[in-house]
């Protein structure tokens, strides 16, 4: 796997859909490609959120710790984003995510990803369309529900 | 220090300028003499004046003395001389001229050696006398004066002065005396021609000196402003980040360029002088020979003088200028350095340096004094530099220990008495008695040893950690070290330090330890206590271990990595590091390292001088892959190119990430740009390097670029194996130390050296957890003393810069504790550290120094723990209140 196939997955995750390739070679470049066994762990809840991840390759779990263990709430696959909110919000992981099998994703840091929002305007726009589409969702879902 | 540069250089080096003087004297006739055999060979052997009554021979060195009257007179010979005709006198006269040639040519050699070698000692007895008046500098002179120009002053002003001292008085009679032989010379001869001679020196001598004061002048002002740039050069070094931080690096521009513009004028006003001055002196001393050749030919046609005399005056007057012309450098030179010896001890005027009696030495054999109780402040009333009061009416007197807290809001008035304690301000009203002592007239090697101090500046230098920290220990010594030989004569002559530095400077009674072990283990403790001990493990860890100096564990450090891959191993974790194998291609390692499988020790192996390595190229030329890889440089450049490109140049991604600087982009854009249309023919040799040196930064799991194929691998481990063969038979052995799984790799940190290969780039997380498996290894080999020791020779940069803020500070604290003092005085330190770890600190440091005294300025009345202070004493602007008071001792009196 090569620099190429990673900027192919970046451009299935919604929040990066829109942006030029060329972006998103320079995000992928100035990522980490890294390999997680079966069950350790992404980050834990609570933690410093200190990077975002995308699911190259093989699944997670989202698990919340509870007063009675963890439990799992969700579960990530190929190409899906995890961990971004820590980085935008600069609050605590709301989560602990651990690998369910062998996991290859690519770690994008922290201090990176804001430069690189500093920097490039049409990559900040992508990711507040995404948030605000995200935030309408769950609107609609709340309207729906009551 | 003398004002008067003359007395100084008569006071310290009349003897050896008098020696030279006496040889000068001696000299003086041999110069007469070959002044005067020219004449005799012309007109005694050539024209055969010698021979005109007849006789086929004559006397040659025939020596004797006519004795006067009174001594009954007649002749007493010494020699009886030889018997020569025409031809053996000319020979004679010849070889006796050349002679003298190289009795005058000896003389010179020896007088100029005897100048040199006294010019180089009063350089260092002058430099020396400085230096000693530096350290003498009182705290509130020391505060105005700029360190870089009193540097400029001592290193590069007092050259000149010392190169000038051998000729301060040898010189202008040596040069004086050939000049007035010549001249008495000519004028033996011929009156006239000395007239006309003498006139021409006359004008010389007194227009070429007045020309001069002006280029003088110039001079004097071209010493200020170079001094000035100098500080300023070095005031914008120190302050770098201030400059960027206020976007000031367009207006420091500006200065230094506008100084640099007036330095120019001023020196190429200097040059024109010079060489208009140049020019006259010249002009002046061609006339002369016109004068000879007119007037003297007009006397020797009319028959007055013979061609004899004036072969000798024009001879003789060859000789003449030059000294003439150096002694009128000679007298500019003396002006000049006398200005400027002048300007430099205006600087190191005694009324700014300590009383002497504090310097002085402890009696040889007297133990070391403790400071004695009680305390007594009367009456303290301390003023800054500009008149301001800081405090007023401070007194109170306590038995010893004494434990206070200052504390204030915005007032300076805590660190001024803190500073007080310290010695830090000299002058303020009142008194400070220590027993029956003057805080003032203590000498320092009683406060130098008894009492600590620690501020918020710490004063730390380049050098290693531990050298920060034992400079507490670093005491004038009873059994320092003596210079022998050479440096020990060379010291005596010049009233310099007898003692040498290196091993037995260390104070270590003081620190309460044996020896250099023991001092260390000493130093982790104290670490510990300012809460370094954990980052002085992990500075151990990137530290290089020197096997002399720590022999166990660089033999524990092969057995540990086999430990570390065991375990490894035994817990699935093997793939967190790649291990190097000599046979194997190592993924995670660069292209470089893989290549050279070693640390570069050699400045030609390392970073990008390895692609212009010729040895490096031939093997991989060998493999027949230096091709391929100069391209896969090429297809770097284009991908960074790609990547980049968009970037503004100094952007951090740019720095961190890039292969290419930004300033580099342009150049690559074409190279990458004739490499898709020519292919590498289209490349000059740099700009193959160039591309080369990309490919060596390489690591395919890192960059991830898909342009390392298994072929390519094993051509390297081959070209690998060629290079180790090729340098094991070259000059250039030990230039890469290689990797050994059985041996330390001198070259390289520790912690590469525990993990002996690669740490993963793929692995999440991967160097945490390996850093938690050697440090635990490091715990259970007993190795943790050790890895702290290496971590004391971090070199923590100019006045520390590489530590954090924090560090710094601690490690100033640290630098008081060890030497054990009777008094320790922190002033305002914990506002570096969190609250919490400030009490924690302040609780251990009060308990190591149980029954000795603190003085701490502390920001808050909640870090007064009644537990450690006795007394708290709080300032309300410049007055101050005591909150809280213990054991009050009863008044004094």
């Amino acid at each position: 796997m090569t620099l190429e196939n990673e900027v192919q997955s970046l451009r299935q995750v919604p929040m990066f859909r829109d942006i030029d390739p060329a972006r998103l070679k320079l995000l992928a470049f100035t990522s980490e490609r890294v390999t997680f066994t079966d069950g350790q762990r992404f980050f834990t809840q609570g933690d410093v959120g200190d990077a975002a991840y995308v699911i190259l390759d093989g699944a997670a779990d989202v698990l919340l710790e509870t007063a009675h263990g963890q439990l799992k709430v969700a579960e990530f696959g190929r190409n899906d984003l995890i961990g971004e909110m820590a980085v935008l919000a600069e609050t605590p992981r709301s989560a602990t995510i651990t690998a369910v099998g062998d996991v290859v994703a690519l770690r994008i840091d922290k201090r990176v990803f804001i430069e690189l929002l500093a920097q490039f305007p049409q990559m900040a726009i992508a990711v507040m369309r995404e948030i605000a589409t995200r935030l309408e969702r769950t609107n609609a879902r709340l309207a729906s529900r009551n | 220090m003398e004002r008067n540069l003359f007395r100084y250089v008569w006071r310290h080096s009349r003897r050896d300028q008098l020696v030279i003087f006496a040889v000068v004297l001696a000299s003086l006739p041999f110069y007469y003499w070959s002044l005067d055999l020219p004449k005799r060979i012309v007109n005694e052997a050539i024209q055969g004046g010698a021979f005109r009554s007849g006789l086929p021979t004559t006397d040659f060195l025939k020596l004797g003395v006519e004795l006067p009257s009174y001594l009954g007179g007649g002749y007493v010979s010494i020699h009886d001389g030889y018997k020569v005709g025409q031809i053996g006198l000319l020979f004679g006269l010849s070889s006796l001229f050349l002679f003298f040639v190289l009795v005058n040519g000896a003389f010179k050699y020896w007088i100029n050696v005897a100048k040199g070698a006294l010019g180089e000692r009063m350089l260092r007895r002058l430099r020396f006398d400085l230096f000693s008046i530096v350290l003498r500098f009182t705290p509130e002179t020391q505060k105005t004066v700029k360190s870089s120009e009193t540097a400029t002053m001592i290193k590069d002003e007092v050259e000149p002065i010392g190169g000038f001292i051998g000729d301060a008085f040898s010189q202008p009679l040596l040069l004086g005396s050939q000049a007035i032989t010549a001249m008495t010379f000519i004028m033996l001869q011929n009156v006239w021609l000395g007239l006309i001679a003498g006139g021409i020196v006359a004008i010389q001598f007194t227009v070429i000196p007045r020309m001069r004061r002006v280029q003088l002048r110039l001079g004097k002002q071209r010493q200020i402003l170079s001094r000035r740039l100098a500080g300023k050069v070095s005031e914008v070094v120190d302050d770098l980040e201030a400059v960027h931080d206020n976007d000031a690096t367009a207006y420091e521009r500006a200065d230094v360029s506008e100084r640099l513009y007036t330095l120019f004028d001023l020196r190429f006003r200097i040059y024109k002088w010079k060489f208009m001055v140049k020019f006259l002196n010249n002009l002046l001393a061609q006339i002369t020979p016109f004068f000879f050749y007119a007037v003297g030919g007009y006397f020797a046609l009319k028959g007055t003088l013979d061609i004899g005399q004036l072969v000798a005056v024009i001879a003789a007057y060859r000789d003449l200028p030059p000294p003439l012309k150096e002694l009128i450098d000679w007298d500019q030179q003396r002006l000049d350095v006398q200005i400027k010896y002048e300007q430099v001890v205006q600087q190191f005027s005694p009324d700014r340096l300590l009383p002497g009696e504090t310097l002085a030495p402890l009696p040889p054999g007297v133990e070391p004094p403790h400071l004695q109780g009680p305390v007594a402040l009367a009456d303290l009333h301390i003023t800054d530099s500009h008149g301001l009061v800081l405090v007023e009416h401070l007194s109170f007197t306590r038995a010893l220990p004494l434990r206070i807290a200052l504390v204030a809001q915005d007032s300076a008035a805590p660190g001024a008495v803190a500073r007080v304690l310290a010695r830090r301000i000299t002058e303020y009203r009142g008194a400070v008695t220590f027993g029956d002592l003057e805080l003032s007239r203590m000498p320092e090697h009683l406060t130098g040893r008894r009492i600590a101090y620690a501020g918020p500046e710490p004063v730390l230098f380049a050098g290693s950690l531990r050298e920060n920290l034992v400079y507490g220990l670093r005491h004038r010594q009873q059994d320092a070290p003596e210079l022998t030989g050479a440096r020990r004569m060379e010291a005596l002559r010049t009233e310099g330090a007898l003692e040498a530095t290196g091993e037995g400077w260390l104070d270590l009674e003081l620190a309460g330890v044996d020896d250099a072990t023991a001092l260390d283990a000493r130093l982790t403790d104290v670490l510990e206590l300012v809460g370094m001990r954990e980052t002085l493990l992990k500075l151990g860890m990137w530290g290089l271990v020197d096997p002399e100096r720590y022999p166990r564990l660089a033999e524990k450090v092969v057995e540990a990595r086999k430990v570390v891959r065991q375990r490894l191993e035994e817990q699935g974790l093997s793939n967190l590091i790649e291990p190097f194998d000599f046979e194997l291609y190592n993924n995670q390692a660069t292209v470089a390292e893989n290549l050279l499988f070693g640390v570069p020790v050699h400045a030609d192996f390392m970073g990008e001088a390895l692609a212009e390595n010729r040895l490096a190229t031939r093997v991989l030329d060998a493999e027949d892959i230096l091709d391929a890889l100069t391209s896969m440089g090429a297809s770097i450049a284009a991908t960074m190119n790609e990547i980049f490109r968009d970037l503004p140049p100094g952007h951090p991604l740019f720095e961190q990430f890039s292969f290419i600087d930004a300033d580099e982009i342009a150049d690559f854009d074409d190279i990458v740009a004739r490499w898709k249309s020519r292919g590498l023919k289209g490349l000059t040799h740099d700009e193959r390097a160039r591309l080369l040196a990309l490919t060596l930064d390489y690591i395919e799991p890192k960059h991830r670029l898909g342009l390392l194929n298994d072929d390519l691998r094993q051509a390297l481990v081959r070209a690998r194996k060629r290079l180790h063969d090729a340098l094991a038979g070259s000059p250039l052995r030990g230039a890469v130390e290689f990797y050994d799984p059985d041996r330390l790799t001198v070259a390289a940190p520790l912690r590469n050296n525990l993990a002996f290969g690669r740490l993963s780039h793929s692995v999440a997380d991967a160097l945490p957890r390996i850093t938690a498996q050697t440090t635990e290894l490091i715990d259970e080999l007993a190795l943790r003393l050790d890895v702290e020791r290496v971590g004391l020779d971090y070199q923590i940069g100019p006045a520390g810069r590489l530590l954090s803020a924090e560090h710094r500070v601690a490690v100033y604290i640290a630098r008081g504790l060890i030497k054990n003092p009777d008094m320790l005085i922190l002033d305002g330190v914990f506002a570096a550290f969190g609250e919490n770890h400030a009490r924690e600190m302040l609780s251990a440091i009060s308990e190591r120094m149980a029954g000795k005294s603190i003085v701490a300025v502390l920001h808050g009345e909640t870090l007064a723990d009644p537990e450690v202070f006795d007394m708290l004493v709080r300032f309300e602007g410049v007055h101050p209140v005591v909150v809280r008071d213990h054991h009050a001792a009863p008044a004094a009196g």
